[in-house]
């Protein structure tokens, strides 16, 4: 069915930048805004879960989402994007299960989900995704661990970030409440009170999704 | 942030970023439907659901009964296309291979929640990749899931798709929305008559015309009857009756 373009879409431009992986940061702009908060005993991620219509059925919306017992994800940008590398988190846990007996590490998955989206800037034929995304994970040997990986490829690790519309009053705000010190309850007001910053409207319980793991 | 960069012309004619981070192509499918003269509604009621479409025939000697926009894609599964026919039928083909497939493999009907997901996911493969192009048509998908009853969803040509309470597609897509927003508003208990009428009232009220049972389709998943079907002429005769005796 497909004859597949031999060559790539995203290609430096003469000043030596991907315009393509530009774009797509904007359209993770566009996006919700999504938080991740990473406590002493946990961590924490949240997003804004607004629907553009009542006449939607929002438990049929998942954004915060498992990838394995502990690994869980949320992003911010577009929905189809995210559904795609969710699954393929979701299969790289599994094989890595099969051949260790156990769950990945995060950074392990992490490096798995990055590479996927740094292969979808090279190979031909393909666009990058649209979307930034947050992952959080708890392991017996280097604890909790958040991670924030973009449409490029490169992933960071981090105690508290924000992705979306939103991110730079998120992060402003997360910067003067965030302490090392901080426990999982603590974290999950502290998202909530970060998301309802630049929430516009009501903010209600089924107007957010919230994901921890730990604790 | 650097002045506007060149986005080399081809972020209109395939599914790459546009300098502000939109994807063209797609936006463009949505047109398309729009541009289709076509409106379908979709209502979710107490223990049914129904769906509800245009019948229109261009020609006294097209075949009337090779007309439809509403397909069974399962014995438990229906739903309604909106937009370009060509694309509706190649959806719809599709969407009952992974349907088959999923009955072999694991022996028990796709329940419609996750071929809603299937077809999504489909559409959004063309909506990353150079060689295809997007389908110009969104499918409103119904069925009858054993734990957890009635289910309406919509798949769009963005790859999104989400359960509703009621949804529309197609030229008055809007007008729909915001007339069910409305009659839903108050979240009332719809019995089956009630389901099929506020689809129908919708749908003569975007359009500011009295439908003949001629001129609609009407698609169905009821608890007591879960096989989809659609509605003969005379059901959909008996449904129009009992609103014209409403007013």
């Amino acid at each position: 069915m497909s004859d597949r373009y031999s060559f790539s879409l995203t290609t430096f431009s003469p000043t030596g930048k991907l315009v393509q992986i530009e774009y797509a940061l904007n359209a993770v702009a566009q996006g919700v805004t999504s938080i991740g908060i990473k406590a002493t005993n946990g961590v924490v991620i949240a997003t804004e879960k607004k629907t553009a219509s009542p006449l939607i059925d929002d438990s049929s919306l998942e954004k915060v989402a498992n990838v394995c017992p502990n690994i869980g994800i949320v992003y911010s940008g577009m929905g189809p994007d995210f559904r795609v590398l969710l699954s393929r988190a979701r299969k790289a846990a599994q094989k890595y299960k099969r051949v260790y007996n156990e769950y990945p590490p995060t950074n392990i998955l992490v490096k798995e989900v990055a590479s996927v989206m740094q292969e979808f800037t090279q190979r031909g034929g393909v666009r990058p995704f649209g979307v930034s995304l947050l992952i959080a994970g708890y392991d017996d040997n280097t604890g909790p661990a958040l991670y924030q990986v973009d449409p490029s490829g490169s992933y960071w690790a981090w105690k508290a970030s924000a992705i979306g519309k939103n991110m730079v009053n998120a992060k402003t705000f997360l910067e003067k409440r965030y302490n090392e010190e901080m426990e999982l309850e603590d974290a999950v007001h502290t998202s909530i009170l970060t998301l309802k910053e630049g929430f516009e409207g009501q903010m209600t319980e089924n107007s957010i999704e919230i994901g921890i793991i730990g604790g | 942030m650097s002045s506007r960069g060149s986005s080399a012309g081809y972020d209109r004619h395939i599914t790459i970023f546009s300098p502000e981070g939109r994807l063209y192509q797609v936006e463009y499918a949505f047109k398309a439907i729009s541009n289709s003269n076509m409106t379908s509604v979709g209502v979710r009621g107490q223990d049914s659901v129904v769906i509800v479409t245009q019948k229109k025939i261009p020609d006294k000697l097209l075949d009337p009964s090779t007309v439809t926009h509403v397909f069974q894609l399962t014995p438990y599964v229906g739903c309604v296309m909106t937009g370009l026919i060509a694309d509706a039928r190649a959806q719809v083909t599709r969407a009952r291979q992974e349907a088959a497939e999923f009955r072999y493999k694991f022996g028990y009907e796709i329940p419609a929640d996750m071929l809603a997901k299937r077809v999504a996911n489909i559409n959004q493969v063309y909506t990353q990749r150079a060689e295809m192009r997007p389908l110009g048509v969104s499918m409103i998908l119904i069925g009858y899931d054993d734990e957890r009853g009635p289910q309406l969803f919509k798949c769009d040509p963005a790859g999104y798709y989400v359960g509703y309470k009621a949804t529309a597609a197609g030229a008055k897509q809007q007008e729909s929305l915001n007339h069910l927003e409305k009659k839903l508003k108050k979240d009332p208990s719809l019995s089956f008559e009630d389901t099929i009428e506020l689809a129908i009232n919708t749908l003569s009220s975007v359009l500011s015309a009295d439908f003949k049972a001629t001129e609609i389709e009407v698609g169905v998943v009821t608890r007591d009857d879960p096989k989809f079907r659609t509605l003969s002429v005379a059901e959909i005769d008996e449904h129009l009756q009992r609103i014209v005796e409403k007013d």
